[in-house]
């Protein structure tokens, strides 16, 4: 057993760290954000350096596309990311490709462009209320040539910039997977205004998919969901990261009563608090992202990072904003968007209660 | 002790009820939020209206224009008028916390902006907290240097609540410079049309600008409205932070646990346990706040300063408001995420969630309130202290 990074793991990371912190300054961040929320000039720079394959398979129907690297990969780049808080569909997009690389291998060519940058795949994953994206609410019944899909699906990541979109769907007593052009006629998109300002979308669908782009595969769906749960626990991770690091400075620097924030205990325990909580996050997400590489089921620790993620990276930007003062909330001072996206992501594909109800199910059914 | 209500409040609260019916607009899921400066306006016309209807100044002296009868009473009616859409928010300042301090501590011409407060007439705001005074506000730095029988006024304010809006402002600035911090402070009514005041607003990630940076300069202030004496600013300051901490925990929030149960069967979840426990968690800790608000009438009608209850009540509030919006977020889901116009109900939830940072910040943080609340309900002693007694001119800067 070794929890230390490989060689390999550790360029990646370092990478991923470089562009994000070069391109996702909170100045651009800001201007990102107040514009559509899709940094269209990161996602060219991640294709650009190979990181958007680069969790792919190394071949798929004929076409060299990644390195064979996977989800621990990924989380490692989510996780810079996070810390950044910057505004790229990554975590949804790259699942979405590894999934369609093992499902639909003879789309080899959207996912050579998936790579270079030139086109965007997302998944249509969250459903309203109790967000369980295992009922889908859209239906598919059977028709000539394929099926037919009919429903909508509320807060789908960049969907006004994918051109395709993954879509969930109930067919007669099982999930399919249909991989669905958002550009196709029956396929409306609607940019929704987010917490974190992100760019997401409200899909509504009623149009047939030829049977070359369903995935029946039960599978299919497990993966597309536990993988972009790990993977966006990885972004919390980075966001929590980043909160404590921000309240780390500011507390050391701002002085009241003649000495630093610090100096006072119970600024300085919350602080420490928030530490604590952020390497808790680190352990269940490298061991869940290890566990979807190599485990045989990874969703007990998926749950059990994910409740963590919700609950912890929660608990860890309302403390480093509350150390900020009126600063945390000021939208000149970076600390509130380490705030917006610990709370978007507490609410992502469930919520702390969600996760536990899910995690306490399987457990207890043993 | 007697938790009945007694008849005579019970009738109270009847009429009461019945006058709101006749004059208010029911609060309903689907009540629509008000831009920032209509919101303003609308809260000075319902002053207006309750003042002409008799409803104003229920617990304030007959001598400054008010009922004369208890604050119990004025609790009971805001009680009935929270179930409606009309509030008084945007004027906490003026009535909760400015009206207090000018009727213990005001000249009997200052006394004279009660009757206008009454009236609605009046828009206050709150010019305390520096860029390097927050936790530590007895460390301002705001000057103010007697020019015959003027002050002038130079330096910086920040989280000033309304700014833009506001008529008056209660203004605390550093008269003398060669005593300690807590002794050379004055409290000041400061016209906020003077032209060395300017306004700038900021921005919170709610997307509203409530809060502005204000920037003073030679701003002169007549010595008339100098509140108590010059140099005894920090005593008075004392009697509006306890009545600003009673005001925030007093409720008028636009979220109700009656609002999280409503949405929970809308979202149909009303049989969930889980969610079930968390509207039980929310109604007993707001059962809670409504007795401690009880206790604190009791001890303002039995003439004490109701510190404790007010700490207690400020920080107890702060974690209902935390507990409960989170309860909402988790029933909405996904939905609960979408901002702006995008947001179900109006965004009154999304925007209450949001807002939680103010009401743990607003009139002393938490670890402000639960150090004093160690001094005062436990008798712990100060905590050590490197600055109170130099002269405030000598403290690094």
């Amino acid at each position: 057993m070794n929890f230390d990074l490989s060689d390999e793991q550790q360029v990646v990371k370092d990478l991923a760290t470089r562009i994000f912190d070069d391109l996702a300054t909170p100045e651009r961040v800001r201007d990102v954000c107040a514009d559509g929320g899709h940094d269209a000039d990161l996602w060219q720079a991640l294709a650009d350096a190979g990181l958007l394959g680069l969790c792919l398979p190394e071949t798929v129907g004929g076409v060299d596309l990644g390195s064979g690297m996977g989800m621990v990969e990924l989380c490692l780049i989510t996780e810079q990311q996070g810390r950044r808080v910057a505004p790229v569909p990554l975590a949804c997009a790259v699942v979405a490709a590894r999934c369609i690389a093992n499902f639909l291998p003879a789309e080899a060519e959207l996912l050579a462009r998936f790579v270079a940058g030139e086109s965007i795949i997302t998944a249509a994953l969250a459903e309203p209320g109790r967000n369980d994206p295992f009922t889908p609410g859209i239906t598919a019944t059977t028709v000539d040539g394929g099926l037919r899909l009919v429903g909508d699906k509320p807060a789908v990541a960049a969907l006004s910039q994918a051109t395709h979109v993954l879509v969930p769907a109930r067919h007669e007593d099982a999930n399919v997977v249909a991989l669905v052009e958002t550009s196709a006629e029956g396929v409306h998109i609607e940019a929704l205004v987010t917490t974190n300002h992100e760019s997401q979308g409200h899909l509504t669908i009623d149009t047939v998919i030829p049977a070359a782009r369903i995935i029946t595969d039960a599978a299919a769906l497990d993966q597309l969901v536990w993988h972009t749960l790990v993977a966006h626990c990885a972004i919390q991770l980075g966001v929590a990261e980043g909160a404590v690091a921000l309240a780390a400075e500011h507390v050391s620097t701002r002085e009241q009563f003649n000495r630093p924030l610090s100096a006072f205990q119970a600024v300085s325990q919350r602080a420490a608090d928030g530490y604590i909580m952020t390497e808790a996050l680190r352990t269940t997400v490298l061991n869940a992202s290890w566990q979807c590489d190599h485990g045989e089921d990874p969703r007990a620790d998926t749950l059990a990072a994910a409740y963590w993620a919700s609950e912890g990276t929660q608990q860890v930007v309302l403390g480093a904003q509350h150390l900020h003062g009126g600063l945390g909330a000021d939208t000149d001072h970076p600390v509130h968007r380490q705030f917006l996206w610990g709370m978007q992501y507490a609410s992502t594909l469930g919520n702390a209660s969600t996760h536990l109800e899910r995690l306490g199910r399987l457990i207890a059914h043993g | 002790m007697d938790i009945t209500e007694s008849p005579e409040n019970v009738e109270f609260r009847a009429a009461a009820r019945t006058w709101l019916l006749a004059n208010a607009t029911p609060r309903t899921e689907s009540s629509v939020a008000l831009p920032l400066d209509e919101h303003v306006a609308a809260a000075m016309a319902w002053q207006k209206t309750l003042q002409a209807h008799g409803w104003a100044g229920i617990s304030w002296p007959e001598a400054f224009g008010g009922r004369g009868e208890s604050s119990l009473r004025a609790s009971i009616f805001n009680e009935e008028m929270s179930r409606f859409e009309q509030t008084l928010g945007p004027l906490t300042v003026a009535v909760g916390m400015v009206a207090p301090t000018l009727m213990a501590h005001g000249t009997p011409k200052q006394q004279q902006h009660l009757a206008a407060i009454l009236r609605g007439d009046e828009l206050w705001c709150q010019l305390f907290s520096e860029p390097g005074a927050g936790s530590d506000l007895a460390a301002l730095a705001t000057r103010a240097e007697l020019d015959g029988d003027e002050w002038v006024v130079n330096g910086q304010k920040v989280w000033t609540s309304l700014g833009q809006f506001a008529q008056y402002g209660i203004l605390l600035a550093r008269t003398d410079p060669t005593v300690p911090k807590h002794k050379g402070i004055t409290y000041f009514i400061v016209d906020m049309n003077d032209p060395g005041i300017e306004v700038r607003p900021l921005v919170q990630m709610t997307g509203h600008a409530h809060f502005n940076e204000t920037f003073l300069t030679d701003v002169r202030i007549p010595v008339e409205n100098v509140v108590g004496e010059v140099g005894n600013g920090w005593a008075i300051t004392r009697t509006t932070l306890t009545a600003e901490r009673s005001s925030i925990a007093g409720g008028g929030a636009g979220w109700s646990v009656e609002g999280l149960i409503e949405l929970a069967r809308e979202q149909g979840r009303a049989d969930d346990p889980l969610v079930r426990q968390a509207l039980a968690r929310a109604h007993s800790r707001s059962e809670v706040m409504r007795v401690l608000n009880l206790r604190l009438r009791t001890a303002i009608a039995n003439k004490r300063m109701p510190g404790r209850e007010a700490l207690i009540m400020k920080l107890a509030y702060a974690r209902h408001w935390v507990s409960t919006t989170d309860s909402a977020m988790s029933l909405l889901g996904a939905q609960g995420m979408l901002a702006g116009s995008d947001a179900p109900h109006d965004e009154s939830w999304h925007q209450a969630f949001l807002n939680q940072y103010a009401i743990r910040l607003g009139g002393g943080t938490d670890e402000v309130q639960q150090n004093i609340m160690g001094e005062l309900g436990l008798g712990l002693p100060r905590e050590p202290s490197t600055d109170r007694d130099i002269p405030w001119k000598d403290l690094p800067k």
